[in-house]
């Protein structure tokens, strides 16, 4: 349920950011209602790139690993080299 | 009958005080939200009073809540994300409180006000990209072209991602918002139903019963997802893409 609350509101959220700037924009330049349509369209593919990214689990989709034996930082890109602390073996222990 | 959403009601508690136009009176909400700090810092401070080697129940809890935000950190930002452990400790203690204090009956949860969770989300993104300046200084706009990509796509890709990147504060804040408000006005629906239905009001009393349990996993849960977004943030900070 985490993840699918989590897609859902990562799009809504690019398509207002999106809309926002674009009505501003508008405002700003008088160019109505031209800057609206294309920011909301931008706003919607950021949106997806956000979802995308939580979806295949690079940058942004740490925290629902369901793998307990994976001690890499939770698919936080393959970049992750902060082995320091002795690839801690109780890693994502508490999903559940 | 009273409305379910009659619960989310801002109410001034003692003199109206304006000050330059702006109403700063103490509201039932700012209540809460002292309230909270103050069950945070008591049950953090009592619990650890004792200081006992094989720790007592409640201290017990107090540590494993200190390690469970310690491993989240180290497990999700790295050992660079050491400085910044107090400000997600803060924010995930703060949340987790306030989410508990709401589901007890009469109480008001500050978490269902968009403001509140607005102002935590564009602390923690003002503060992230701070701190991603003042890391990797003008390299840091790097983050925007992803690498490899054709120059002829950069103006596209450009705005694409510093949408993305805006859109930040807002799912984090409207997330916790929309979840908690949600729940809780789910639960006045169905207690609702109860009164209204009369002896048969033992169905919606059932569903009400999975609801209020539902609903406290579902105050953690938030929480927990509040802080580890701010841990994902921090992560893209300090590494970059």
């Amino acid at each position: 349920m985490g993840l699918a609350f989590r897609v859902g509101v990562e799009l809504v959220a690019g398509v207002i950011v999106g809309a926002a700037i674009g009505y501003g924009l508008d405002q700003w330049l008088g160019t109505s209602p031209w800057m609206l349509i294309v920011f909301f369209f931008l706003g919607a593919a950021g949106g997806m790139m956000n979802v995308y990214r939580a979806a295949t689990g690079q940058g942004l989709a740490v925290g629902y690993d369901k793998n307990p034996d994976d001690d890499g930082p939770n698919g936080v890109g393959p970049k992750g080299s902060d082995h320091s602390d002795g690839g801690s073996p109780d890693g994502g222990k508490k999903e559940g | 009958m009273a409305s379910p959403v009659e619960q989310f009601q801002i109410k001034t508690i003692g003199p109206d005080l304006h000050v330059a136009g702006m109403d700063i009176s103490f509201t039932n909400s700012a209540a809460f939200m002292i309230l909270a700090t103050v069950v945070v810092g008591v049950f953090l401070t009592q619990s650890m009073s004792g200081r006992h080697l094989v720790p007592t129940r409640i201290q017990s809890m107090a540590e494993l809540s200190y390690e469970f935000i310690a491993n989240m950190v180290r497990e999700n930002v790295g050992s660079e994300g050491r400085p910044y452990f107090p400000l997600i400790f803060t924010l995930f203690m703060f949340i987790l409180a306030g989410n508990l204090l709401g589901m007890i009956p009469y109480s008001y949860t500050f978490t269902s006000q968009i403001i509140v969770t607005f102002a935590m989300a564009i602390t923690v993104f003002i503060a992230v990209t701070i701190i991603a300046l003042l890391k990797h200084g003008t390299h840091f706009f790097s983050y925007f072209l992803p690498e490899g990509a054709p120059v002829v796509l950069a103006p596209l890709l450009i705005v694409i991602e510093v949408l993305s990147y805006l859109s930040r504060p807002i799912s984090l804040s409207v997330r916790l918002f929309a979840n908690m408000m949600a729940g809780h006005t789910m639960m006045k629906v169905f207690g609702g139903f109860v009164v209204a239905l009369g002896i048969f009001g033992v169905a919606p009393l059932a569903v009400l019963v999975a609801l209020t349990a539902f609903e406290v996993l579902v105050a953690v849960l938030q929480a927990y997802v509040f802080a580890i977004l701010t841990c994902i943030y921090l992560h893209d900070a300090i590494h970059l893409h």
